[in-house]
């Protein structure tokens, strides 16, 4: 087989433990999963949720995961292609016995790699051996980190016995070229040590009931020892950028005002950025404020298996991130954009929060986890998102009515946005939207579109959303619920008895199209004008507030600020255009820890010789940097 | 394309690709054939077939059609026989093919500019590795034997050393080598320091973590390789022939680019240079691979 590379390097990286380790806030692309092994990995990070979703992870083994390449789920896979039988692990899934589940799916997992294994032995060519060791190794994938984190000893020994299974079991050449003999001894020797770690580990009569479930070995767990095996989310998960990037609109950008001249503000821009501020496992996936909320718009295509219901949605106070903050319902909501923040308050969807900042420390200590972060920071992280603004639109005048640039439909949908209706108690729906008050009232009410949760329940009031720049963060209402804004005013007249024609539909949803609309809603990238441009541009005006932190001999939040950019630059680095430039970004990113390592020694001179030559080494680069 | 793909052939396609996919086309004098070599993901390339085959039809003017072979010796042979006009390969293949059955170069794929890459040896910034020299007696991990950029190239830097005198002394120079099954493979076991140095595509460290990233650099970089080439056989029709290239070069304007992705995602493509092969010719005849 000859390698295509191209294609392939440009479509993904390929981390066997991407989505997990270091608290970097540039996740990396995984590979693709098999099935099984993606059915492995979703049962085990389920399997820790409370309450437990058994729905979830009987679909984890029948269906394909999101996003999955394949186009069926792990069952019909070992349907068509394995001896290996799943009865014993859908049973333990029905009578929901967790110890059981895991038991169940270790060994099964445990199995099809020795299925493969066997394959590769009994090839009898090359071409058949190597895809039989590709599956194994595959397969593998499933208790890798497990057995990384508890053995790494043993992680490597595993590591060189791949390599010698994957050379000995020859090549088929090339059109008759090169082929090189399967060498089935040499197989087998290296087989030897993976089967014997899979017997004592993940093959044994019993195993250890735990209580977290992970990929750890079973000896490890055995010996008694304290191992953490890194956070990860399961294959599925999606914390990658928006595509195209929002365009963010900060109010003294427009205005001119430089940020490094702010830097309380890039501070706050930085925790905001920032997954350190957050406690174990947000921190360690590097999940951070700018995930959900990047350019200060909302992420559509998050999705966390688990704590999402579809993309764009997120429970906060599920299991996942906060055990103690566990609410125990399963009540993911779509993620609200931050545009024109100070605007918009009271804060969260009902409203619960008066304060930003109140707001703010909630979600960084209860929603995921992270220590009390310091007045300083919560003035910072408040000062930089009472910048967001709403997205310029042509359409609209600052008072909220339409401009000859509407289309004319939208001008028949804003007499009827104004047009009081009996269904909704003789208001209109400028009543709550105003449209001289960005189209909001910044009240709550209970329109109906929450199904009650007890008898009697008077808690389905929610915040009344602006309509601005709502073009682009579909889908609608607090769940997500409905998909476009047309199915918006559809819902209205439907539950409010509105009794609007079909034109009138249309044209109350050209309205709403108009109002939501914006002239520049992405970012314009080109040939160097690109996301790492601007990343590399947001990271060292971060790094600027070291011009106040240093003086002021404010060592707390000089080393969160360079422990942050520091490894985003080197890994954003990997994002570049100009290849070329990396090392020299990667030797800007050592600059910066070389600043935390003088601060952490107290040598400040040391520190401000650091930065200093950081700045100048930033500007050197900077034309390189795209 | 209308072929249906049953479970077990797309799971035995999505392992290493050596089950017949689909039937090539019944034989038409009228239709343009193209044959493609399954990548990663079998789903994506049936419903990619099916949007570029008719996409060159509406600007050839003429039917065209396209399927799956099991590999680059089903292709050549399908060039061979005539059940198909067009494939998609990478050089050593393409002189292979030139050599077999006349094959001729009609596209250069182009990625980042250039239709062309290179070869790298790679190691850990931390292992104190500076020349090929330091790498005597230490174990290598290259992604294929039958590889350009994952072997061949990447090992001849070692000849031009002067650390061999033959592809066959590297057993003698190294501790160990490895053929890790592809580039990622390589390249992890070399950032995990199962071996000291990975020889790869120039771009193969974008296959690691970024973290990992940043721990890893080249000592060594290879000649320029052709990047992959379309290829015709020799008694396609010369009218449908030119066609094809000038449709296929539509595909560099803008409002055409976004089709590339149905056709393995290059960024584009440049005629090909018959010449430009000498290099992997030369190669391949060292190795034993072309007579």
């Amino acid at each position: 087989m000859t390698l295509r590379f191209p294609a392939l390097l440009l479509a993904a990286f390929a981390g066997a433990l991407a989505l997990s380790g270091s608290a970097l806030a540039t996740p990396a692309k995984e590979a693709p999963w098999l099935p099984e092994a993606a059915a492995y990995r979703l049962t085990l990070f389920l399997g820790n949720l409370e309450p437990l979703p058994w729905d979830d992870v009987e679909a984890a083994w029948s269906e394909p995961h999101r996003n999955s390449h394949f186009s069926f789920g792990a069952l019909a896979r070992l349907d068509e292609d394995s001896d290996v039988k799943p009865d014993k692990l859908m049973d333990a899934i029905t009578s929901e016995d967790r110890h059981a589940v895991f038991t169940e799916a270790t060994r099964l997992i445990a199995l099809r790699l020795e299925e493969e294994l066997d394959r590769a032995i009994a090839a009898e060519g090359p071409a058949t051996a190597q895809r039989a060791v590709r599956e194994a190794r595959e397969l593998y994938r499933a208790f890798a980190d497990g057995i990384a984190a508890a053995d790494s000893e043993a992680s490597k020994r595993i590591g060189r016995a791949w390599l010698e299974l994957a050379s000995s079991a020859g090549s088929p050449g090339l059109l008759g070229a090169g082929t090189t003999p399967t060498s089935t001894e040499a197989m087998a020797t290296a087989r030897a040590v993976i089967s014997d770690y899979l017997a004592d580990n993940y093959l044994p009569d019993t195993f250890t009931t735990r209580r977290t479930l992970s990929a750890l070995p079973e000896t490890a767990v055995l010996s008694g020892r304290s191992v953490e095996v890194p956070p990860s989310l399961p294959p599925g998960s999606d914390i990658f950028d928006q595509d195209p990037l929002p365009l963010l609109v900060l109010n003294f950008e427009e205005q001119g005002i430089d940020e490094t001249d702010l830097p309380l503000v890039a501070y706050g821009d930085m925790l905001f950025d920032s997954a350190q501020i957050f406690g174990s496992p947000a921190r360690d996936i590097g999940i951070a404020c700018s995930t959900c909320h990047n350019r200060s718009d909302v992420n559509q295509r998050l999705f966390i298996p688990g704590a999402s219901h579809q993309p764009g949605a997120i429970d906060v106070d599920g299991a996942f991130f906060n055990p103690i903050f566990n609410d125990r319902r399963d009540d993911p909501i779509d993620i609200p954009s931050l545009r024109g923040l100070r605007f918009t308050g009271p804060y969260g969807r009902d409203g619960r929060f008066a304060s930003l900042r109140d707001f703010s420390r909630n979600v960084i200590v209860n929603e995921f986890a992270g220590e009390e972060p310091t007045p300083f920071m919560l003035d910072a992280l408040v000062a930089y998102m009472l910048e967001f603004d709403f997205l310029p639109n042509a359409m609209l005048t600052v008072d909220g009515r339409l401009t000859s640039a509407a289309p004319e439909g939208a001008r028949r949908g804003e007499a009827i946005f104004n047009r009081p209706f009996a269904g909704l108690s003789d208001r209109s729906c400028a009543s709550c939207h105003v449209p001289d008050a960005n189209f909001l009232d910044r009240q709550a009410h209970d329109i109906g579109s929450v199904a009650q949760v007890y008898e009697g329940a008077r808690a389905g009031a929610l915040d009344t959303p602006t309509l601005l720049g709502t073009v682009y963060t579909a889908p609608y209402f607090h769940d997500g619920s409905l998909p476009t804004l047309a199915a918006v005013v559809v819902w209205f007249d439907e539950a409010k008895s509105l009794g609007l024609t079909e034109a009138d539909r249309d044209d109350l949803t050209a309205y709403l199209e108009a109002v939501g609309a914006a002239d520049e809603p992405y970012e314009a990238f080109g040939s160097e004008n690109t996301a790492f441009r601007l990343a590399f541009s947001e990271l060292t005006t971060f790094a600027s507030t070291l011009d106040t932190l240093i003086p002021q001999r404010d060592a707390e939040h000089i080393l969160l600020l360079v422990d942050t950019v520091a490894a985003d630059l080197a890994a954003d680095a990997s994002t570049m255009s100009n290849l070329a430039a990396r090392p020299d970004v990667y030797a800007l990113a050592k600059g910066l820890e070389e600043v935390g390592a003088a601060v952490r020694d107290e040598d400040w001179v040391a520190a401000e010789a650091s930065w200093s030559a950081f700045k100048s080494d930033a500007n050197a680069i900077d034309e390189r940097a795209f | 394309m209308a072929t249906k793909l049953n479970r077990r052939v797309v799971l035995a396609m999505a392992g290493a690709s050596t089950v017949l996919l689909a039937a090539p086309l019944a034989a038409q004098d009228d239709t343009l054939r193209l044959a493609f070599i399954p990548q990663e993901n079998p789903d994506k390339l049936l419903g990619d077939i099916e949007a570029i085959t008719g996409w060159l039809s509406e600007q050839i003017g003429a039917p065209v059609g396209g399927f799956v072979t099991i590999d680059h010796a089903a292709a050549v042979e399908a060039l061979r026989n005539g059940n198909a006009d067009i494939s998609f390969m990478g050089a050593l293949p393409f002189v292979l093919a030139e050599a077999e059955i006349d094959a001729i170069p009609l596209l250069s794929e182009v990625y980042r500019g250039d239709p062309s890459y290179t070869g790298r040896v790679f190691v850990r910034r931390d292992a104190g590795i500076q020349s090929l020299a330091d790498l005597r007696g230490r174990d290598i991990a290259f992604a294929d034997p039958i590889s350009e950029s994952g072997y061949l190239y990447p090992l001849a830097e070692f000849e031009r050393a002067g650390l061999i005198d033959r592809p066959e002394a590297a057993d003698a120079f190294f501790g160990r080598v490895f053929f890790a099954g592809g580039y990622q493979q390589a390249m992890q076991a070399m950032a995990e320091g199962l071996v000291a140095a990975a020889g790869a595509s120039q771009y193969a460290d974008l296959l690691l973590t970024p973290e990992q990233q940043s721990q890893v650099t080249w000592i060594a970089e290879s000649d320029a390789i052709p990047s992959h080439v379309v290829i015709a056989r020799p008694e396609l029709d010369v009218g449908l022939r030119t066609r094809f290239v000038d449709a296929m070069m539509m595909l560099n304007e803008p409002e055409h680019r976004d089709k590339l992705r149905f056709l393995y995602g290059p960024d584009g493509y440049v005629r090909a240079d018959p010449a430009a092969y000498e290099g992997v010719r030369d190669l391949a005849r060292r190795y034993g691979l072309l007579k």
